[in-house]
Order: C-alpha cells, then sequence, then structure tokens
C-alpha cells in the first residue's frame, strides 16, 4: 500500500531535508560543520526526486533540483536505490567530487547519524526534555513535509489532495514550530515556517501531544473532541490532511 | 435584549469520563470531532432531557434544537402522539420470534404514502438501506459498478466510503464512478465508458453535502437522469435519508418529478424510534426477497407504531409546507439580521434543510465564530452540516432565534474589528 517513488520523495525531501532543521537545533550538529568550507552535494534520482544540500556556516539549505554546479553529485539509478541509501542498504558512489568523499563519510554521515538518533529515538533518549523537544520539532517537520510529498505523489493521497481547496493550512505545535502547506490545484507544497494568514488552521496543543501523535499513542480524531487539537476555517483542508496524515505513518513506520 | 451565555463544565467533565471506555468519548457525527464543534468547550457534549424543539444538556441549558438529531426529530422530541403509539406496542410486544402483523399496517402506509413505493423491506439505519439498495441493484442487473454524484454521504459501509477513508480498501471502492452533480454531460460520458456495467446510480434528490452552499438541482435535471438510467438499464436509487418527508411525503423523487426505482429512508420516518426503510417497485421485489440481509431488530414491532403515528400526523399536519414556511421564515430573518450587521449570511438547499454560510471571508472562520456564539446563547447549529426544522418550531422560537443570532453577530463583528 505504499509504493517506492513517493517514499523517495518523502525520504529526500523529509528526511534529507530535515538536516536544515537539525543544524538550526542541534550543537553536535553545529559542531560537526564548523570551520568547514561551503560545501553543496547534488542527490539525482533517476525516475524520482532531486534535490541540492548545500552546507555553509554550520547550516544547512535545501533546494530543488540537483544543481550543475554541485560540488559533489550523488546519482541513484532508481528511487528503491535512494530508498536503500535511507535504509543503510546503499552505499552511495559519487560521479563527481571525489575530493569531498571524506566531507561525505566524516560530515554528512555524521549528520545523518544524529538524524536518525532524533528522528528513531529511543525511549532512554526521550527522557531528556531538550532531546525530546529536538526530535519532535525534528518529527514535525518530517511530518509536514511528507504530506505534501504523499499529497503529490501517492495515488491514495493524490485523492485526498483532490480534496483540498486552494489556500494556505497551517499545521503548527502551540507556542513551538509552526509549517505552512500551501495548496493550489491540488498541489502541496510545505514552507517550514509560520504563515502570515491561512484559509485553516490545525494546531497541536503541546509538544506532548505533538509527540504521542506521532507515535501513535493518540488518535487525532479523540484529541479534536477533547479539544487538544483544535482546528479553525476550512474544515474539508485538515479533514482531508489528516486522511494523508494516516498514510504518513504508513510510509514512516 | 441580551442573552447569557453558557457554562459547559459539567458536559466537558462527562466527556473525559467518556473518553476512558468509549472510543473519541462521543464518536460519529454526534461527537464534537465529526460535528466540529469550533471550539469544542461552547458546545454541549451530553444532553438530559429533551422536549419538542428543544432539549437540555447536562448543565442544564436550554438549547432551541435545528440539528434535530440530526434529522430523526421530525414531530418535535417526545411528541404524545408517536409515543403513546409506542408505548401502547410495547405493551403488546416488541422484539419477538414472529414479527407482529403491525409491520404489515407500517408497510402498507408506506406504500401508500410514497410514491414509487410497492413494497417495504425495514431495517434500523440509513446506511442499511442504502447499502441493499446497492447490493439489489447488483443483484437485479448482475453488473458491479455503482454511480455516484460527487459530495455524496450514503452511510458508512466501505462500498459508500472513500478510497482514504481508514480501514477502507481500494478493492472495497473498485467499482465506484464518481460524477459531479447537475453535470449531465458527465453522466453520460461515465455511462458510455462503462457501457454494460453499471448497475445503479445512487444520488440524495439535491446537492446538500458539507462545507459548501447546498444547490437544489431541477426537475429537468432529473428526468435527464432517469431517462439515462432507463436507457442503460441503470437502477436509479434515491437517498431520501436525510431529505425524505421533509420536502415531499410522497419522495423527494415525487417533488422533483421524477420515479426512482428503489428510495432509502430513515431520519424522519419514526420520529426519533429507530427504523429505516427501502422502497421500491414492484419489478425489485423479488430481487429484494433473495438478498441474503437481516439484522437482530430489523422486525421489532415499537417502531413500526411509531412510525405509522409519525406518518399519519406527519399528512395532517401538511408537514412540508409548514416545513417550507418555518424554515422560510428562519433563513429569511437570518440572512437579513446577519445583512443589518455588515455579515453576508448564505442561506442555501430547502428551507426544510437550511444551510448556513458566512461569506465575508473564504475561510470560514467568522462562520465558526457566529455559530459558536449562537450555541452558546441556545440556538443549536451546527458548523459545516445543514440543518433541520421540525414540526414543533413555533414562531415565538423562531424569533428567539433571530433574536440570539442577532447578538452573535454583534459579538462577532466586535471581536473582529479588522473587518467590520
Amino acid at each position: 500500500m505504499t509504493d517506492a517513488k513517493t517514499l523517495a520523495y518523502i525520504n529526500l525531501f523529509g528526511i534529507l531535508g530535515a538536516l536544515e532543521n537539525l543544524c538550526e537545533l542541534d550543537e553536535e550538529a553545529q559542531e560537526l560543520l564548523k570551520g568547514k568550507k561551503p560545501i553543496s552535494i547534488g542527490i539525482e534520482v533517476k525516475g524520482g526526486p532531486s534535490a541540492t544540500l548545500t552546507f555553509k556556516n554550520s547550516r544547512c539549505r535545501m533546494e530543488e533540483g540537483c544543481r550543475k554546479d554541485c560540488d559533489v553529485k550523488l546519482p541513484f539509478s532508481s528511487c528503491e536505490k535512494f530508498n536503500g541509501l535511507i535504509d543503510g542498504t546503499v552505499t552511495p558512489i559519487p560521479s563527481k567530487g571525489f575530493i569531498h568523499i571524506p566531507f561525505l563519510l566524516k560530515q554528512f554521515t555524521g549528520l545523518t547519524d544524529i538524524l536518525t538518533k532524533y528522528l528513531r529515538a529511543s525511549e532512554e533518549d526521550l527522557k531528556d526534555e531538550v532531546f525530546f523537544e529536538k526530535s519532535t520539532k525534528l518529527m514535525f517537520y518530517l511530518i509536514t513535509v511528507a504530506i505534501s510529498q504523499i499529497a503529490n505523489n501517492d495515488e491514495i493521497g493524490k485523492f485526498s489532495a483532490h480534496y483540498v481547496p486552494d489556500g494556505i493550512i497551517e499545521v503548527a505545535i502551540k507556542d513551538s514550530v509552526s509549517a505552512t502547506l500551501r495548496v493550489e490545484d491540488h498541489h502541496f507544497v510545505t514552507i517550514k515556517q509560520k504563515p502570515q494568514s491561512y484559509r485553516s488552521q490545525m494546531q497541536f496543543g503541546s509538544i506532548k501531544l505533538a509527540r504521542d501523535l506521532f507515535d501513535g499513542n493518540v488518535n487525532s480524531l479523540a484529541c479534536i473532541g477533547d479539544g487538544s487539537i483544535e482546528m479553525h476555517g476550512q474544515i474539508n483542508m485538515i479533514d482531508n490532511v489528516n486522511r494523508i496524515l494516516d498514510r504518513v505513518a504508513l510510509y514512516l513506520a | 435584549m441580551s442573552f447569557p451565555t453558557y457554562n459547559t463544565d459539567k458536559s466537558t467533565e462527562l466527556f473525559a469520563r467518556a473518553t476512558k471506555v468509549i472510543p473519541s468519548g462521543v464518536y460519529g457525527h454526534l461527537g464534537p470531532a465529526e460535528g466540529q464543534f469550533i471550539p469544542v468547550n461552547k458546545w454541549p457534549r451530553f444532553s438530559e432531557k429533551a422536549e419538542g424543539s428543544y432539549f437540555w444538556d447536562v448543565d442544564g441549558n436550554k438549547y432551541i434544537d435545528y440539528m434535530c438529531a440530526y434529522g430523526p426529530n421530525v414531530l418535535g422530541y417526545c411528541d404524545p402522539d408517536v409515543d403513546a403509539a409506542a408505548i401502547a406496542q410495547i405493551k403488546l410486544g416488541n422484539c419477538t420470534t414472529s414479527p407482529s402483523k403491525i409491520m404489515i399496517d407500517c408497510a402498507e402506509l408506506l406504500v401508500d404514502t410514497v410514491n414509487c413505493a410497492d413494497w417495504a423491506f425495514f431495517a434500523k439505519n440509513g446506511n442499511d438501506v442504502t447499502q441493499a439498495a446497492i447490493m439489489t441493484a447488483r443483484a437485479h442487473t448482475h453488473r458491479k459498478k455503482i454511480i455516484f454524484f460527487n459530495g455524496f454521504y450514503h452511510g458508512v459501509s466501505p462500498m459508500v466510503q472513500k478510497i482514504d477513508y481508514p480501514g477502507v480498501l481500494p478493492e472495497d471502492v473498485a467499482n465506484a464512478i464518481y460524477v459531479n452533480w447537475d453535470d449531465i454531460d458527465g453522466l453520460k460520458q461515465a455511462i458510455e465508458e462503462n457501457k454494460g456495467e453499471i448497475a445503479g446510480l445512487i444520488a440524495q434528490p439535491y446537492n446538500h453535502g458539507n462545507f459548501n452552499d447546498n444547490s437544489i438541482s431541477s426537475k429537468e435535471f432529473w428526468q435527464q437522469v432517469r431517462k439515462l438510467c432507463d436507457d442503460n438499464g441503470i437502477i436509479l436509487i434515491i437517498d431520501d435519508v436525510r431529505a425524505g418527508f421533509r420536502l415531499d411525503l410522497a419522495g423527494s423523487d415525487h417533488y422533483f418529478g421524477f420515479k426512482a426505482d428503489l428510495i432509502c429512508f430513515c431520519k424522519a420516518l419514526a420520529n426519533g424510534y429507530n427504523m429505516s426503510a427501502l422502497c421500491g417497485q414492484e419489478f425489485l421485489k423479488s430481487t429484494v426477497s433473495g438478498l441474503s440481509y437481516t439484522g437482530s431488530y430489523w422486525m421489532s414491532a415499537v417502531p413500526f407504531a411509531a412510525c405509522i403515528a409519525t406518518i399519519n400526523k406527519l399528512k395532517a399536519l401538511d408537514a412540508p409546507k409548514l416545513f417550507l414556511e418555518k424554515g422560510t421564515a428562519l433563513t429569511q430573518g437570518l440572512v437579513k439580521a446577519g445583512k443589518e450587521h455588515g455579515f453576508d449570511l448564505i442561506a442555501s438547499g430547502a428551507p426544510a434543510l437550511f444551510y448556513l454560510r458566512i461569506a465575508n471571508d473564504n475561510s470560514l472562520l467568522l462562520h465558526q465564530d457566529w455559530v459558536a456564539e449562537c450555541v452558546n446563547r441556545g440556538v443549536f447549529f451546527t458548523s459545516h452540516h445543514n440543518h433541520f426544522i421540525n414540526a414543533s418550531l413555533s414562531d415565538e422560537d423562531i424569533n428567539r432565534t433571530i433574536e440570539i443570532a442577532e447578538e452573535a453577530f454583534k459579538v462577532v463583528a466586535k471581536n473582529h474589528p479588522e473587518i467590520f
């Protein structure tokens, strides 16, 4: 009930895209990049997504499309191969930028290891309040990006997206992070920042609740019922996003 | 006049208790999530008692109820005539091994009342009969596919849900064809593309879906649909679960000037006593006889007694005319009150089942605020569902509703100085 292409889009823009947020939130990640020259890594998946990650000043930025002038290029012959990179079953071979292999082996791998620690967090790690908050924020960004990827690529996700009218949906954790889902002609784009205004809004009451939702410990309908999730505005947008959200869990399981 | 705002603390307390033992506390359309109570704390979640057009919540707040239990309250809660008939029957027996003969009386009354009915098949919920109707169409035609008009709601069985709903498999909806309302060309194309494969077309009598202004289909549209079904051997099913008996006691197909092959009733049948009915034309009776389709309580006698009393009273009152008059007076009053305070309130659909939307903004935020302020002062509306008129609604209730709505408009306007 999932497909490799959608998963590749989630893995690239959701998982590797979360490196942007990791570098903002985590000192260990920043430390890894400290003093390093700017470097860009292009990823191109045949029959799937492509993007460029640029590391500069201890920060990371992702842009859509594999830039021609990237320093390192990682081509993948299929979505399955690229998904293997994320699973740890495939070792990437650069087609360009061999001199930067040390960066790939040390910094890039180091960053993805830290990211994995946060995204596949152990119960023990989550007992630490600071870790818990960072981990949940990173999950939040991953999930909000995955919503758009599923809406645009997955067959059932596209069915749900077909019922979403144009406009801005704000997804937020109260007193914490916020993301924008911009919908135009049923095509979704996630922007990892708070919108200026919205047509509909879904707000999780606390970071603890968001975590419980992400971990599948509570159900969103039940939370809407008890008011711990608030929704406002054009509810049919949120209603359909919630259906897509069900599929996020399937892809990230 | 100023109306005090309500406190719903006891409802909140009970809801917390409910969530421990009942999934979602109150699941489905009566619950705060599907019912879209925005914000939740402005709405009651449990009732204490009901009478006529009102119910009282567990905090003692009284509401003029325009949801009517989402339709079943058609004569007024605890209608004395219906309850007396039900009580008389319960003394004789209810759920018995051999069904009561009152079932025949009930079927005969439906056949006499509903224009397209040559027989009646009884069940409990709307979903029971919409599913029976689809199965009948498939059994009769030996075909698989069913046409739905977008924005539909025909119950909860997987075959009438959508592919992205939890627990629904792609296989469950593989034979569903979706067409837009009032799109005759689209319908013709769908029929052409699936020639000889379509068993039935199921539709509400008009587009009374949620989130959008409801639109009444024309008689010409239905004439064309009827002809396309006839020409292509497609069984035409009208899902009159929501609108049934509020537009026309002979069925909403009769109201729109055509004759359905099958028609599904539930909500307004028995003024809250639990039953539904599938009625249809003679040529489908033997097909229905052959269905393997039954339920433990489907032939219980008390609802039949209530149904007979309800239909007879609806006839005596000329209820559809009453609903039209009351619904028109109410919606015109609400729209006028809105206009006076700068709100573009749109009332759409049949006045008996009016749908409301404030159109000043495209986010529905103002609408949600206004509905919440109305509810919090004793007028039970929902944000994005059509409403229902019941026969006990008085002119005084309508006037009070408009007064409360007016105060709610003032409150919302005051809360939104950036707009008003």
